[in-house]
C-alpha cells in the first residue's frame, strides 16, 4: 500500500469512503479504545487533577525550554551519550544513516518511533541497502505489508487477522499454520528473537526526554524497546525537542495521563529510563550510545503561537474519539500523524499549503479538546491554521467567494434581511409537500439529504408585521 | 457505551450563569440567528412566549444578521470582526442577550473576544457582551429558574446534544429539566447524544459525503430509539438530521427545536406538517 | 559526525527557540522553584492504592488481576525461595532448570536439583532475578542495570520469577523518583533503570490482548519479608 499525499486529501477521502469494510475496521480499534478510556477515568478520580498538573508540567517545560534544552545536553554527554541537533526530517535521517555507515551496520532493529516514521527513516534505512526490522508487532506486520501507518497507537489496526496469517505465512521463516491469533504472535516471536540478538544497530524512539539527566523514557507494552536496545552495540534514540521534561517525577503526571488516554490502562508493562551508554563492568547493553534531538517545524511551532500544540504526549485520545477519522481513518490523511493532532501538526512539519485541506474537514465539535489529557484546544488551533490559509488564499476561490458575499451581506443587515426573505420565496419554489429535494446552488446539502421547508415569511418579516398590528390595533 | 460514563466528561463542568431575582426588572434582547429567521420563525416565537412566561421584557433588535460563524469557521478573521463590531454596538445596552442557537450563543461569548484579542477597547465590549449572552434553554433554567407549565404533548422524545450547546456552553439538564414538565412526554436517551451529527457548519458542505457519513449514522442511532420527537437546540442539527431521516423515507419521527415543545407550539406545527403531507 | 553541520543546526535551533515569543529566560533558581511548585499537586493527581500498607497494597493489585499475567506470593526468609521456585516449576511442568541471575544473595541459596546458571536458550527456561525495589501504585518491581544485573535476563524468558525485598516496596511511581534522584546525586546512576508491570503483551491483532509478545509470558513475584 502507497502512502498517501496530504495534498490529495480529497481524492484521499473519497478513496476511504468507497472501502466497504473500512469503517468496522476503524470501530473495532476506536470503540474499544473509548469504551477503555473511559473506564480508567472513570475509576480514577484524581483524573482532572492530573490533566491540569500534565498541562503544567508541559507549560512550564515550554516556557523554559532553552533552559532545558541546554540542561538536557550537558547531562546527557555527561552521562557518555553522544547529542546530534536535527532541523530538518532529512537531517534527522542522514545523520542515523551516517552512523549505521561508520559502524558498517548490516542490519538495524527498531522500537516503535512516529518520530522515525515522521522523518522518513524506514525510506532512508531501505533505500542503503540496510536491513530493517521492525520490533513492534504493528510496525513488523505494516513492514510485512509495504503500508504506511494509519494510527499513532496501533499503526496495523487497518489490517485484519486475515491479512496477518497471510502476511506471516509468507515472511516468517517458521511461520505458524494455525489461525488462532496467540500462535500469530508466537510466530513473531519467533521471527524477531534472532534478529533481536543479533542486530548490529537498535534505534528507538523515546516517549520523554528528562532534563535533569540526560536521559530517554520509553513506554511499551511489548518490551520491544529494551530488545532492541540492550544486545546491539550502537543505540540510537531519535526524539522530538518538545519531548523534554524536567526530571523523573515531572514525566510521572504524564505516564499516568498517557497511558490511560491511550489504551485504558493504569501504566504500561515497560518503562525503562534509559542513561547513556554501558557502565564499566555492566553485564550487557550497548557500548555506545546516540540521541538525535529534531526539530522539523517544532520552534516553527513555537514562533507561530501554536506552542499548545507541543504539549502532545501522543497518546491517540483524540483521533479515537473523532467523528470524522472515525469514518475515514488514517491513512485518508496522508500523514505519519492523522486525525486531530495530524491535522495541528502535519502544516508545521510538512507545509501549510500541502495539508490545509485537512483542517477543513473538522466540525470544530471539541470532543478532542475534551479528552486531550493536556487540555490541548484543539478546534482553537485548527482554526488559526484556517486563518493562516485564508491569509495565503489556499481556499478554493468560490469559496471564498461565498463566505465573503456572505459576511458583506451580514454586515449589512437590513439587505441581509431582505436577501433572506427572497432566499425564502426561492426555497418555495424549490418545495414539495414540506421538504426540498433538490435546489440550486445547494447540491452540496441536497446530494444525501432533504431540506425543511420555510415558512412564507422571515421571521423578522413577520415579527415586524406583528408589531406594526399591535401599534396599529392599539 | 453507558450514559453516566459519557456523562463524566461533562460532570462538574457546570454553567456558572447566576440566577437573576429580579427579571421583569431586565432588559432582553433576542438575537434571533439567521437559521431560525430564515428556516424556522416559529423557533424564534417560541423564544419570546418562553422568555416572557418567565418574566423578561424581550426586545428584537430588528437591524441584526448573522453572528458571524461562516465567516470564523473559514478563517476570514478580518470578515468576522466587521459582524463583531456591529453585533456588539446591536446588543451591548441590554441586560441580556438570548440565543436560541448553542452555537450562536457559543460564537458571541467565546469568539469575538478571540477575534478582538488587538484591540483592547473593542475587547472589553465583547467582553461585557459575552457576560452578557446566553443560550435560550440554559438561561430560562439558570438565570431565570423558569418551569413551564400547562404543556401537554404525548409521546416520547429523544434528544441530541447540540456540540457548541454542549460542551462550550454546558447545555445538558437545562432542556431535560424543562422537558419533564411537559405532560404526556417521556424520554428516551439517544446512544452517542453529545457525539456529533456531522453539521458543522461550511463543512456539511465542503465535506458532503464525509457529512452524509456522519448524519447517517446519527439517524441509525435515532431510529434505534424508536422516539416519536427529536429534539434540540441548535437548528443547524435539526435541519441536517431531519434531512437526513427524510431523505431516507422515515416519517415516523419529527424533528422539533425544544423552544417549540416547551412553548406548547408543537401540536399546531405536527398539525400544519399532517396537512402538507 | 560532522562537527560543523551540527554546531549550526544546534544554534539554529537554539536561536528559533529564543526568538519565540513565548519562550522565557529566567534565572535557574525561579525556574527550579517553579518546576517544584508543579509536583506538590501529584498528592491530588494520583489514584488511591489499595490498602494502606505499600507491598499489602501491592499484593491486593496483583490479586486482583489488575497486573497482566502477574501471580504473586510471601515467603518469610530467602531459604525458602527455592522451594517457591521448585513449586512454581511444578505447576507449569517446566523442565528443572532456570538461570539465577549471579548475585551473592540467589546464588548462595541451596538449590538442591534444580540447575541453575543455564543461559536462557529455550522459551521454556525461566529467569529468577532480585528487585531492587518494587511499586504499589502500578503493581511494578524495578531493576537496575549493572555488573551483576544484565537487562535481557528480564526479557527473554517466557517465564519470568522476579523476588521482591518487601521493606522495598514503594507506594507510589513519585517515591521511586525521589530515590533515582538520589542515586543519581551519589553519582551511581545505572545505565537502565527498568520499572516492570506485568508481562510482555500485544493487543495489535485486532484489539486481542496476548502475553508473551516478544518478551515473559508469565511472571510471579515472590515478596520476602526478610531479606
Amino acid at each position: 500500500m502507497q502512502a498517501n499525499k496530504p495534498e490529495n486529501f480529497y481524492q484521499n477521502v473519497k478513496d476511504a469512503l468507497a472501502q466497504p469494510d473500512l469503517k468496522m475496521i476503524i470501530r473495532r480499534t476506536t470503540d474499544k479504545a473509548e469504551a477503555k478510556r473511559a473506564e480508567a477515568i472513570a475509576n480514577f478520580p484524581g483524573f482532572e487533577n492530573a490533566r491540569k498538573q500534565g498541562q503544567k508540567v508541559k507549560d512550564h517545560t515550554i516556557k523554559y525550554m532553552d533552559h532545558y534544552l541546554a540542561e538536557f545536553e550537558k547531562n546527557a554527554l555527561a552521562q557518555g551519550t553522544i547529542i546530534h541537533w536535527a532541523s530538518t526530517a532529512e537531517e534527522a535521517s542522514k545523520i542515523v544513516l551516517d552512523i549505521c555507515r561508520q559502524h558498517e551496520a548490516k542490519k538495524v532493529t527498531r522500537s516503535k518511533s512516529m518520530l522515525g516514521e515522521e522523518i522518513g527513516l524506514s525510506h532512508a534505512l531501505d533505500n542503503s541497502g540496510i536491513e530493517r526490522v521492525e520490533t513492534d508487532l504493528a510496525e513488523h506486520i505494516i513492514q510485512l505489508a509495504g503500508d504506511p501507518p494509519s494510527h499513532i497507537v496501533w499503526p496495523a489496526m487497518h489490517r485484519s487477522r486475515e491479512d496477518v496469517i497471510k502476511l506471516f505465512r509468507e515472511y516468517h521463516k517458521d511461520p505458524t499454520y494455525s489461525e488462532e491469533i496467540i500462535d500469530l504472535v508466537r510466530s513473531a516471536r519467533r521471527d524477531l528473537r534472532t534478529k533481536f540478538l543479533t542486530a548490529d544497530i537498535g534505534i528507538s524512539g523515546s516517549n520523554f526526554l528528562l532534563a535533569d539527566s540526560g536521559s530517554s523514557c520509553t513506554v511499551t507494552n511489548e518490551g520491544n524497546a529494551e530488545l532492541t536496545i540492550t544486545p546491539p552495540k550502537v543505540h540510537i534514540v531519535t526524539a522530538g525537542i518538545e519531548k523534554l521534561v524536567p526530571s523523573m517525577a515531572h514525566a510521572i503526571p504524564l505516564l499516568r495521563l498517557l497511558t490511560r488516554s491511550a489504551t485504558g490502562s493504569e501504566i504500561t508493562q515497560y518503562i525503562t529510563f534509559h542513561n547513556g551508554a554501558k557502565r564499566p563492568n555492566d553485564a550487557d547493553g550497548p557500548e555506545e550510545c546516540h540521541m538525535v534531538l529534531v526539530d522539523n517545524g517544532r520552534t516553527k511551532m513555537l514562533a507561530d503561537g501554536m506552542e499548545e500544540m507541543l504539549r502532545c504526549i501522543r497518546c491517540g485520545a483524540c483521533m479515537n474519539h473523532c467523528v470524522v477519522y472515525k469514518h475515514i481513518g488514517g491513512h485518508a490523511y496522508g500523514s505519519v500523524y492523522p486525525g486531530p493532532m495530524g491535522s495541528v501538526l502535519t502544516p508545521h512539519l510538512n507545509s501549510l499549503e500541502v495539508a490545509n485541506k485537512q483542517t477543513h474537514a473538522c466540525t470544530l465539535n471539541g470532543r478532542c479538546e475534551e479528552v486531550c489529557p493536556v487540555n490541548i484546544p484543539l478546534p482553537k488551533l485548527l482554526r488559526s491554521l484556517r486563518a493562516q490559509s485564508w491569509d495565503k488564499k489556499y481556499e478554493p476561490l468560490t469559496n471564498r467567494f461565498v463566505v465573503k458575499a456572505f459576511a458583506a451581506l451580514a454586515k449589512r443587515p437590513m439587505l441581509f434581511q431582505w436577501v433572506s426573505s427572497c432566499g425564502v420565496i426561492f426555497m418555495k419554489l424549490c418545495s414539495r409537500k414540506g421538504w426540498i429535494r433538490s435546489m440550486p446552488l445547494a447540491g452540496g446539502w441536497t446530494r444525501n439529504r432533504d431540506l425543511i421547508e420555510p415558512e412564507s415569511k422571515t421571521f423578522m418579516q413577520q415579527y415586524k408585521a406583528m408589531k406594526k398590528a399591535k401599534s396599529d390595533g392599539a | 457505551m453507558s450514559q453516566e460514563i459519557i456523562n463524566a466528561d461533562v460532570k462538574g463542568a457546570q454553567s456558572n450563569a447566576i440566577k437573576c431575582l429580579n427579571i421583569s426588572e431586565k432588559k432582553v434582547g433576542l438575537f434571533v440567528t439567521c437559521l431560525v429567521n430564515t428556516m424556522r420563525p416559529t423557533v424564534g416565537f417560541a423564544a419570546i412566549k418562553l422568555l416572557e412566561d418567565a418574566g423578561c421584557t424581550v426586545d428584537v433588535p430588528e437591524s441584526q444578521s448573522c453572528c458571524g460563524q461562516p465567516a470564523f469557521n473559514s478563517g476570514d478573521d478580518e470578515g468576522t470582526r466587521q459582524i463583531a463590531y456591529q453585533t456588539i454596538k446591536q446588543f451591548e445596552a441590554f441586560d441580556y442577550v438570548v440565543v436560541p442557537s448553542g452555537s450562536c450563543a457559543a460564537m458571541i461569548k467565546k469568539n469575538f473576544v478571540e477575534v478582538l484579542k488587538d484591540q483592547p477597547e473593542w475587547l472589553a465590549r465583547a467582553e461585557h457582551l459575552a457576560s452578557i449572552t446566553h443560550e435560550l434553554l440554559s438561561f430560562l433554567v439558570d438565570v431565570c429558574d423558569f418551569e413551564p407549565s400547562g404543556v401537554e404533548l404525548e409521546g416520547s422524545y429523544t434528544y441530541h446534544d447540540s456540540c457548541s450547546g454542549y460542551r462550550s456552553l454546558h447545555v445538558y439538564e437545562q432542556p431535560r429539566k424543562m422537558l419533564a414538565n411537559v405532560k404526556g412526554l417521556d424520554h428516551r436517551p439517544l446512544h452517542g447524544h453529545s457525539e456529533c451529527c456531522g453539521f458543522g457548519g461550511t463543512f456539511c458542505v465542503k465535506y458532503s459525503d464525509i457529512s452524509n457519513e456522519i448524519v447517517a449514522e446519527k439517524a441509525e442511532n435515532v431510529l434505534a430509539t424508536e422516539a416519536d420527537y427529536l429534539l434540540g437546540g441548535d437548528m443547524g442539527c435539526l435541519m441536517n438530521m431531519a434531512g437526513k431521516l427524510n431523505r431516507e423515507g422515515h416519517k415516523e419521527i419529527e424533528a422539533l427545536h425544544t423552544a417549540e415543545v416547551l412553548a406548547g407550539l408543537a401540536p399546531q406545527i405536527l398539525g400544519g406538517k399532517n396537512a402538507s403531507k | 559526525m560532522n562537527k560543523q553541520r551540527n554546531e549550526i543546526s544546534r544554534e539554529r535551533i537554539f536561536d528559533a527557540i529564543r526568538a519565540a515569543a513565548p519562550t522565557v529566560t529566567a534565572d535557574v533558581k525561579a525556574i527550579q522553584a517553579e518546576a517544584a511548585d508543579i509536583l506538590r499537586e501529584s498528592e491530588f493527581a494520583r489514584p488511591d492504592l489499595l490498602a494502606d500498607d505499600a507491598a499489602d497494597a501491592l499484593v491486593q493489585r496483583i490479586e486482583a488481576g489488575l497486573v497482566i499475567g502477574t501471580s504473586c506470593e510471601h515467603i518469610a526468609t530467602m531459604d525458602a525461595l527455592p522451594n517457591a521456585v521448585d513449586q512454581f516449576l511444578a505447576k507449569y511442568a517446566l523442565p528443572k532448570a532456570l538461570q539465577v541471575q549471579r548475585i551473592e544473595r540467589l546464588q548462595k541459596l541451596n538449590w538442591g536439583s534444580l540447575s541453575t546458571e543455564v543461559d536462557i536458550k529455550n522459551d521454556n527456561t525461566v529467569g529468577l532475578c532480585w528487585a531492587e525495589y518494587g511499586i504499589a501504585e502500578t503493581g511494578t518491581f524495578v531493576v537496575h542495570s549493572g555488573p551483576d544485573m544484565p537487562i535481557l535476563l528480564n526479557y527473554l524468558p517466557l517465564y519470568l520469577i522476579a523476588v521482591v525485598p518487601r521493606s522495598k516496596i514503594l507506594p507510589y511511581m513519585d517515591d521511586y523518583a525521589l530515590i533515582a534522584n538520589e542515586i543519581a546525586q551519589r553519582g551511581e546512576t545505572p545505565r537502565n533503570m527498568c520499572l516492570i508491570s506485568g508481562v510482555s503483551g500485544t493487543t495489535d491483532i485486532e484489539g486481542v490482548l496476548i502475553q508473551g509478545a516478544h518478551g515473559p509470558e508469565v511472571l510471579h513475584m515472590i515478596i520476602v519479608e526478610d531479606q
